[in-house]
């Protein structure tokens, strides 16, 4: 009787993890009969109960484009390639929520490429392992042997490798890059402005779905940075972080 | 206002008026520039910025009697400036029919001579229809609604529609305008739009007022217009009721009561003395025929835009990669119902996924008749693609009674099929082509997850607890290898080795105090060999000794002991052991040794 909190605990945790995947089996039994709005909603409770999927998001997009929602299906799928930069085809729905709300394609930079072809987990780990590998075998060029240079040129060129990996998979990990960045769900959208007071001068529109970088925040304003450059205040309502607070 | 304050603006006014009177100008224009044998037509002088004018009594042109008239004067106050303007009025009557000019002629004003502009007039013998003097002539465009109801000499304001067409179809946009004259002695403020609409017909934005001069009868007025159009939307008999436009206006009106009759001996300027009115300016209603769209000849994708257009389009970009949509934009321009006009029609689209166009209206006037309407097609191609669809797009053209229709060509392009996803698991993809538009089969969602692989967290792999433990387990390694290496290696190491000596030396020196007489140049001399790191040879060291910047004294002491060493060890039966005072002499000189060296 000693271990039965234990025992208590990973029943408690099996019976969560089994709900969970009875709300998605739920969610996609309903997407499958057309309910899709009653899909969104089984997805999104499936992903509260369970760690983030890539799948399940991109799932529940396609839900709420079925549903008319396209703007809060851009930021599913938004999340399903933060997730899984690779995920092809969340990309190409992204690509099309997008083009029914709107919002004209961003210009893609080295970073999105990068994410497109290589898995970034898989990239820090090889990263790390060079790095290591080149700093023990420079370690090693410490102890008297007959092959301390050419250890040491090799720890060196590990070393520098492994830690280009990381630089790159730092720069490119959407998940540090993404961090302050934000979708507008406004319906209409919202206007960027001067200055954080309703009357002042308006500088752009940001139609709904549109993805601005949030810089600060006073009261109920955001001070954020557009893809362009501009920058301006814009009401935080409808404004939703595109990596969901811990 | 009592009867002497009256006087006090007076004087004030008549010290002010010549003080204000400034920009002299002279214009002469004829109230119709056609007219018939007697009928008497009025040639107009206006003297702006002076008190008096001299301008001849009679014009000698012949076939035209030209007489003056009268006088009259207006003043103006503005932003507490005045201006006057006085108006020279000649009849001219006719008197054969023919082509005259009028010449030009002097008109003095305070010693300066002014030249007036030479006038045509054209005069004919035929009756004809009544016209508004005045109005500009209609060319076959514009129609006037009918007699304005001003033609009295004299009106203080009225106004008038003008319809370029009285026989239109529906969906057809018309031009009209509306003018509201005010004789220009009147002074006041009009509304800022007119108020017209009615049932039947749609009418689009009134363009801002445009304010001009015009004589009608002989009357000056100044005009203002409004512009717009109207698009019926029903066919049959559509009328046109009236428009108005609400005014307040200050008519010339008595000197009150208790104003001194001396003054009324003076000429008073106009305008000194007004009662404000309201008044609203209304247009007559008049009627146009409707017709409906012919049937005959009507495209099956018609797009219900009436008028005439021309139809451009382009795509952008040119390179697609997968999933990356183009732009079709096509651009329809020219004259017709732009807000009522469908859209193009993309034919040959099967390859493509497109999706509804946004559309945006540049109009080139102020009523939106004449502009351009550009359509942005977005598509994503389904299969690779090297030419865009192509654009249809059908009309009615009103002026030759006939449907039209527009046709572009597929666009070069080069665009990669985009990477959707696969079609529900047991439903048999759909043929190329078959696939309904951007709605696709619904994926088969574990079929997606399978495709998905990424991370099941938000957190970045650097900053998750396994990867940091991991990192830091091996960073601890790595530091303890490092340390065994460092530990090993350091007394090989010259600085291992410069610390072996020095406690070598330490504790050679520590015992120097104590030891047995017999062993203290041993020890002496270890230290000063320690010193000098010879490795035990004594030639060495005291090569090394000679070679130090010791002063001489110093390095013969040093000699010496190593000297008294060589006695105590190999002489015979032993050197005399080394006193207190000589044991206190070298222990010091040691001292002074390592003290040198530490410096």
């Amino acid at each position: 009787m000693k271990n039965s909190p234990m025992v208590v605990c990973v029943l408690l945790l099996i019976s969560g993890s089994l709900a969970g995947a009875d709300v998605l089996s739920d969610a996609r039994a309903r997407f499958r009969d057309g309910e899709y709005g009653q899909a969104a909603k089984l997805f999104e409770r499936s992903l509260e109960k369970s760690p983030p999927s890539a799948a399940v998001f991109f799932e529940m997009g396609r839900a709420l484009v079925k549903t008319g929602q396209e703007a809060r299906a851009a930021l599913n799928f938004h999340r399903a390639l933060i997730l899984d930069p690779r995920f092809a085809p969340a990309r190409s729905a992204l690509q099309e929520a997008n083009v029914a709300l709107g919002i004209s394609p961003s210009k893609q930079d080295w970073r999105a490429r990068v994410v497109e072809r290589i898995p970034l987990d898989s990239l820090t780990l090889a990263g790390t392992g060079l790095f290591w590998a080149g700093a023990f075998a420079g370690l090693a060029a410490f102890f008297p042997t007959v092959l301390r240079r050419r250890r040491l040129l090799v720890g060196t060129l590990f070393l520098a490798l492994g830690l280009s990996l990381l630089s790159v998979a730092w720069l490119c990990d959407p998940r540090i890059t993404l961090t302050n960045t934000a979708i507008v769900l406004t319906n209409g959208g919202t206007p960027l402005l001067s200055s954080p007071a309703d009357q002042s001068e308006k500088i752009a529109s940001l139609p709904q779905g549109s993805i601005v970088d949030v810089l600060s925040q006073r009261g109920r304003w955001f001070y954020g940075q557009l893809p362009g450059g501009a920058r301006g205040w814009f009401l935080t309502e409808g404004i939703v972080p595109l990596i969901p607070p811990a | 206002m009592t009867g002497k304050t009256m006087k006090r603006v007076f004087v004030v006014l008549a010290i002010l008026l010549p003080l204000c009177l400034r920009g002299q100008e002279v214009a002469a224009g004829l109230s119709g520039n056609q007219a018939q044998v007697g009928e008497p037509v009025q040639l107009m002088v206006t003297v702006r910025g002076a008190r008096g004018a001299e301008v001849p009594q009679k014009l000698s042109v012949k076939g035209l009697q030209i007489n003056l008239a009268g006088r009259s004067t207006q003043f103006e106050m503005r932003n507490f400036k005045m201006s006057s303007t006085l108006t020279y009025t000649y009849l001219v009557v006719p008197q054969f029919e023919g082509e005259f000019t009028i010449p030009s002629f002097d008109v003095q004003i305070e010693g300066k001579t002014f030249r007036t502009q030479a006038m045509k007039l054209s005069v004919s013998g035929d009756a004809r229809a009544p016209q508004v003097p005045g109005l500009p002539q209609q060319n076959a465009g514009p129609l006037p609604s009918g007699q304005p109801v001003s033609a009295d000499e004299g009106e203080p304001f009225f106004a008038d529609l003008i319809l370029s067409k009285k026989k239109v179809f529906v969906g057809e946009v018309v031009p009209l305008e509306l003018r509201f004259y005010f004789n220009s002695r009147i002074g006041g403020q009009v509304g800022e739009r007119p108020n017209f609409g009615g049932e039947g017909f749609t009418v689009q934005k009134f363009s801002n007022a445009v304010k001009r001069e015009q004589v009608v009868n002989g009357t000056n007025y100044t005009v203002f217009s409004f512009q717009s159009a109207i698009t019926a939307v029903k066919s049959g008999t559509l009328e046109i009721p009236e428009a108005t436009l609400d005014a307040r206006l200050q008519l010339p009106g008595k000197a009150p009561q208790g104003f001194d009759s001396f003054f009324n001996n003076f000429p008073l300027p106009q305008g000194m003395f007004t009662d404000n009115r309201d008044v609203s300016l209304k247009t007559k209603p008049m009627r146009i025929e409707v017709l409906p769209l012919p049937k005959d000849g009507r495209p099956e994708d018609f797009s219900g835009a009436v008028g005439k257009f021309t139809m451009e389009a382009s795509v952008s970009p040119r390179k697609a990669s997968a999933g990356e949509p183009v732009t079709l934009k096509v651009a329809v321009s020219g004259q017709g119902n732009f807000e009522g006009m469908g859209t193009p029609l993309l034919t040959g689209d099967e390859g493509w996924r497109s999706y509804p166009p946004s559309d945006k209206f540049q109009s080139t006037d102020a009523v939106g008749f004449t502009g351009e309407k550009t359509f942005e097609f977005p598509l994503i191609a389904r299969q690779d693609q090297t030419r865009t669809p192509g654009v249809r797009f059908s009309y009615f053209d009103p002026s030759t009674e006939k449907y039209g229709v527009l046709a572009q060509d597929p666009l070069e392009v080069d665009a990669k099929a985009g990477g959707a996803p696969p079609p529900a698991s047991g439903t048999p993809a759909a043929p190329p082509g078959d696939e309904p538009a951007p709605p696709a089969a619904p994926p088969s969602t574990p079929d997606v997850a399978a495709m998905s692989g990424g991370s099941s967290s938000w957190t970045a792999l650097f900053f998750r607890k396994e990867f940091l433990i991991a990192n830091a387990s091996l960073a601890a390694a790595w530091l303890a290898v490092f340390l065994i290496a460092a530990l090993r290696k350091f007394p090989q190491s010259r600085a291992g080795r410069e610390m072996a000596r020095k406690k070598h030396l330490r504790d050679a020196f520590a015992g120097l105090r104590d030891v047995e007489p017999a062993g203290f140049y041993e020890r002496a001399k270890d230290c000063i060999f320690l010193r000098f790191d010879a490795g035990g040879d004594d030639l060495a060291t005291a090569a090394k000794i000679d070679s130090s910047p010791l002063p001489p004294e110093f390095k013969a002491s040093l000699h010496r002991v190593i000297e008294r060493h060589g006695e105590s060890k190999y002489a015979a039966g032993g050197a005399a052991p080394p006193s207190v005072e000589e044991r206190q002499a070298v222990i010091s000189m040691l001292k002074e040794l390592e003290t040198r060296y530490e410096k």
